[in-house]
């Protein structure tokens, strides 16, 4: 096994994250072009795998400018601010067996609290380049925050309820035998909408619509800032779905396998497929959706998805209470 | 030249532009991620609703109505076939037939039938263009990169029958350059087919893919009474149920002979807009198939002399994106006197910025895009002094006089 401190670090910690970050950005580019009849990355390392690090260590040495009007220390460290959300939060998570590098008790208040924390960091950074693409798009990023908020932390205490523990440890203990998903697949399917949403990716890339407001709230980053910024998207998006497996499609557990491997390494490949199952699931809906519209988007989440994640921790609820189903 | 429809806009809006603060302007262009050339707009929102848009257009003038007068009239054809990168053709024909007008001879029938056939791929490679752009700008790449996929199709074939993908150079005075290749009937008509194919797909994905409908349905909404009064044309103008379109009215080329149906909505939003050019492509792909199989034989071209009698002519033509319009004048020389040149986008563009206010800012990049815009073939010139808000043109002898003593400033001097 390894030492704990190099687990934080390097495995399965900071930086496989960060390589995984790599990875499903790679593999989103590469799909997306498959479905629309291109090649995609190729020419950098095999199939073009290296190119997402290509292009963050080219954007790493690009000359960084910064706006007049911007507020300069708030601009300069609020991309240090929002790039921690992601990676704290991938320490709560079951990598190698059921334990987590960082857990305790309730780490997923920890993890909702994160999930809060870099959405307001974002708002902040956004707001402080000062420009009135940001500015249109710090009001679309609030109002889209307000809009999803509530069904993604209401699916996840769904979860939480039915297996009766507040740490992430426990709900994917309780899945041994059967996964959260067959149970709750109204919750899994509000999950991944509020997912897309939070990564603002098509159909919800509205705050960083580059058709209406150049990049969003991207749009006066340059440099360093920017390239860290977008690392963080894609560990955002490493960590999401990743949450989903960990919630919904029972972490690391699997059946039995009768080969001669350690118990850490199955978890981690049951773990490592289910991830892709998931990211793959979400490559796909973006790329067959057009945008919508901030105000189409308010009233898909408060009209449909909030009464649908309430409907389902009633139904959660009254089914355990009615006998048909055990807590765990 | 003048600055026709939109002058009095500008006037007019900048005016009562002063009550709005600095904070509510959002620039939309010259440089912007969703205009391919540059062009300015001043949105004034409140939240994310605009309440006035303000052009200010001319950024990609070129003079090319100054430079027509000093080339010969067949180089001229050329050179306005440059006008536009992508209904190149259209415009080489509108001016040569207004030249043809002027001289006494007859285009022969096959280069009247093979003008029709390049214009009407023309029009379906730049509807295709146009869907797909149509499918960027709401956000859907992969509606943009299939359709552009099937766009090659239609270039290929350009490419086999002229050489050139976009700018042909296929036409001459009186008649065509180049004839239709042999044995190209089955090829282009096997195309034709996969391409109505693809249209009619297309069709459904516009009318049943969600997130595509809520970014169309009830956007750019508009009256025929507002289209026929700011003097909408092209789609624009059908889109609204207004029977406009110059192939059918004042038929040119071989559209008299070529049977074709035209195609209206009366819905009058974007979504109709997406459809009825879906449409006129089938009726485009079925045109072509019709002139292949009816091509025929005969000469392509009557050589003329390079000096055009005295005179003036104009002419007109339905491009992809609306009428073009051509007026030339002979001194009976060897280059043109004058040539004055409409474009349809000059002529939506009033249309377009109607339709804008009380729009929110997502739908800005889709209504722009709605009515196809080519600013690079748009732009003309005007004098507006800012400080006492005066404004005027000059006449076709004013411009003369500028450009002679500009050229030539010794000759000023004598007099």
């Amino acid at each position: 096994m390894i030492p704990e401190i190099l687990q934080a670090i390097v495995f399965p910690g900071v930086l496989f994250t960060i390589g995984m970050g790599f990875l499903f950005d790679w593999l989103d580019r590469k799909t997306a072009a498959r479905m629309q009849g291109r090649i995609g990355p190729k020419i950098t390392g095999p199939a073009g795998i290296l190119q997402p690090l290509a292009d963050f260590l080219k954007l790493l040495f690009k000359e960084e400018v910064i706006p007049s009007h911007a507020d300069r220390v708030i601009f300069l460290f609020a991309p240090a601010l929002y790039f921690l959300a992601p990676l704290l939060s991938m320490l709560f998570i079951p990598i190698l067996g059921l334990k987590p590098i960082a857990g305790f008790d309730f780490d997923l208040l920890a993890i909702l609290f994160l999930l809060a924390y870099a959405a307001f960091v974002v708002a902040v950074l956004s707001y402080s380049s000062a420009s009135s693409f940001t500015t249109v798009a710090t009001g679309r990023l609030v109002l889209q925050y307000v809009s999803y908020e509530i069904p993604l932390v209401l699916a996840i205490i769904t979860a939480a309820v039915y297996s009766r523990s507040l740490s992430v440890e426990g709900i994917v203990a309780s899945q041994a035998r059967v996964w959260n998903i067959v149970v709750m697949p109204l919750a899994f399917t509000v999950y991944i909408v509020a997912l897309m949403a939070e990564l603002e990716k098509p159909p919800f890339d509205i705050p960083s619509a580059k058709t209406e407001i150049v990049a969003g709230w991207l749009t006066e980053f340059s440099g360093r800032a920017l390239s860290f910024l977008k690392l963080t998207k894609e560990v955002s998006y490493v960590f999401g779905s990743a949450l989903a497996v960990s919630l919904f499609l029972g972490g690391g557990l699997g059946p039995e396998l009768n080969i001669a491997l350690p118990d850490w390494l199955v978890y981690f490949i049951y773990f490592m497929a289910k991830l892709m199952v998931v990211g793959f699931l979400i490559f796909v809906l973006k790329t067959a959706l057009a945008r919508i519209k901030i105000g189409q988007a308010t009233e898909l989440f408060w009209k449909t998805l909030t009464p649908l994640s309430l409907a389902q921790v009633a139904i959660i609820l009254i089914l355990i209470h009615g006998g048909v189903l055990v807590a765990t | 030249m003048s600055l026709e429809n939109s002058t009095p806009i500008h006037r007019e809006e900048s005016a009562g532009l002063m009550k709005y603060s600095a904070e509510n302007l959002v620039p939309f262009g010259p440089i912007h991620p969703a205009l391919k050339e540059p062009e300015y707009f001043k949105l004034i929102l409140e939240g994310e609703r605009i309440i006035e848009v303000v052009p200010r257009i001319g950024y990609v003038h070129r003079g090319l109505e100054k430079a027509a007068e000093m080339r010969p009239w067949v180089q001229n054809m050329y050179m306005f076939e440059r006008t536009c990168g992508i209904c190149s053709f259209v415009h080489s024909l509108t001016y040569g037939q207004a030249v043809e007008g002027l001289t006494m001879y007859e285009v022969p029938r096959r280069a009247k039938f093979i003008r029709t056939i390049i214009a009407e791929l023309e029009r379906i490679h730049s509807h295709l263009l146009w869907v797909g752009l149509m499918g960027h700008w709401a956000g859907f790449e992969t509606l943009f990169m299939w359709v552009w996929r099937d766009r090659e199709i239609v270039l290929d074939l350009v490419e086999a029958i002229s050489g050139n993908r976009i700018h042909k150079s296929m036409n001459a005075i009186c008649g065509v350059r180049r004839d239709m290749p042999e044995n190209m009937e089955d090829r282009i008509i096997e195309r034709m087919k996969f391409l109505v194919d693809r249209a009619n797909y297309y069709k459904e994905i516009v009318d049943t893919e969600e997130t595509m409908l809520e970014r169309t349905e009830d956007i750019g909404r508009t009256s025929a009474d507002t289209a026929e009064k700011l003097c909408a044309v092209g789609p624009m103008a059908r889109y609204v149920g207004l029977q406009r379109d110059i192939r059918l009215n004042d038929p040119y080329a071989a559209y008299d002979e070529v049977p074709f149906d035209i195609v209206t909505s009366n819905k009058g939003d974007v979504h109709a807009l997406l459809k009825l050019r879906l449409d006129e492509m089938i009726v485009s792909a079925n045109m072509v198939s019709y002139a292949m199989k009816h091509l025929p034989d005969g000469p392509i071209r009557v050589k003329i002399p390079p000096v055009i009698p005295a005179g003036e002519h104009s002419s007109h033509s339905e491009a992809p994106r609306g009428e073009i319009f051509y007026y030339v004048k002979s001194g009976g020389g060897r280059t043109p006197e004058r040539v004055k040149s409409r474009q349809p986008t000059m002529a939506n563009l009033p249309t377009a910025l109607e339709i804008l206010k009380g729009q929110t800012i997502a739908d800005v990049p889709v209504v722009l895009t709605a009515i196809d815009p080519c600013f690079g073939c748009m732009d003309r010139m005007s004098f507006l002094d800012t400080e006492t808000n005066q404004h005027w043109t000059w006449s076709g002898e004013e411009l003369r006089q500028y450009g002679i003593n500009y050229y030539f400033p010794e000759r000023k001097k004598k007099r």
